[in-house]
């Protein structure tokens, strides 16, 4: 159905994340404890799953850790074309 | 075993005993909010005081974190950053994350979900922003879509 037909029915959310907001919408029909099974998962991750208990007197210490300890493609170091 | 539901209600409710003052963030606290994507960990923003840290050091005893002497002593007397993976499920706890002022502040425009105290969107998008991450700069402009469509829900919410 097109929306210029007179009866369609108007978009609940008319954004230009339309897709990403069809998956909000089917989120939200769930129920938390649905959304929480499909959403928390487990893998290892490579030296910081290594240490049952770690801190950090700072974030900026702690991002450095992440930095110069984990492997890049976790992610947890500087965005790239970041200062 | 990854984090659930169960163990999220039980983060909740051993945390009220203790009335410990504490707010999901990060991808978690945007799950509990609707955000549908995959995370491994529960990150947890807790008011930086003693008296907190000694709260928050008797309800993760009851939730069977294994904590040392030592380990009490650095979350009451104040790191910013401590990652506990000796307990029954990994969490995260931030007292300083990067992009909010303060815990005051967060608490001030803070949202329930079924009990649970979430920061609100803005302050999860302003704490991956002011990271910087790898991760998080991929992830955002997604994030940043569901903060708007939140937003739509709640003024949806408000007239109806």
């Amino acid at each position: 159905m097109s929306a210029a037909e007179p009866n369609a029915p108007k978009p609940t959310h008319p954004q230009p994340d339309s897709d990403w907001w069809a998956e909000f919408d089917a989120a939200a029909r769930r129920p938390l404890a649905t959304r929480m099974r499909y959403a928390f998962i487990r893998t290892y991750k490579p030296v910081l799953d290594d240490a049952r208990y770690r801190s950090f007197d700072s974030m900026e210490e702690y991002r450095a850790w992440c930095r110069d300890n984990l492997p890049d493609w976790l992610g947890f170091g500087p965005a790239q074309g970041s200062s | 075993m990854p984090f659930e539901y169960r163990q999220a209600q039980e983060v909740r409710d051993a945390f009220a005993r203790e009335s410990v003052r504490f707010l999901f963030i990060g991808k978690s606290g945007a799950i509990l909010l609707g955000y549908p994507d995959t995370t491994q960990d529960a990150d947890l923003f807790v008011e930086k005081s003693p008296e907190n840290g000694r709260a928050l050091v008797k309800a993760l005893h009851s939730l069977g974190f294994d904590l040392t002497a030592d380990q009490e002593a650095e979350i009451v007397h104040g790191k910013d950053f401590v990652q506990l993976k000796n307990g029954p499920f990994d969490l995260d706890l931030v007292f300083a994350p990067d992009g909010i002022p303060s815990f005051a502040d967060a608490w001030a425009r803070h949202v329930e979900v079924e009990g649970f105290p979430v920061c609100h969107p803005d302050d999860i998008i302003a704490s991956k922003k002011a990271a910087n991450r790898a991760k998080d700069r991929e992830s955002l402009p997604r994030l940043q879509s569901f903060r708007d469509y939140w937003m739509a829900q709640q003024r949806r919410s408000r007239t109806l």
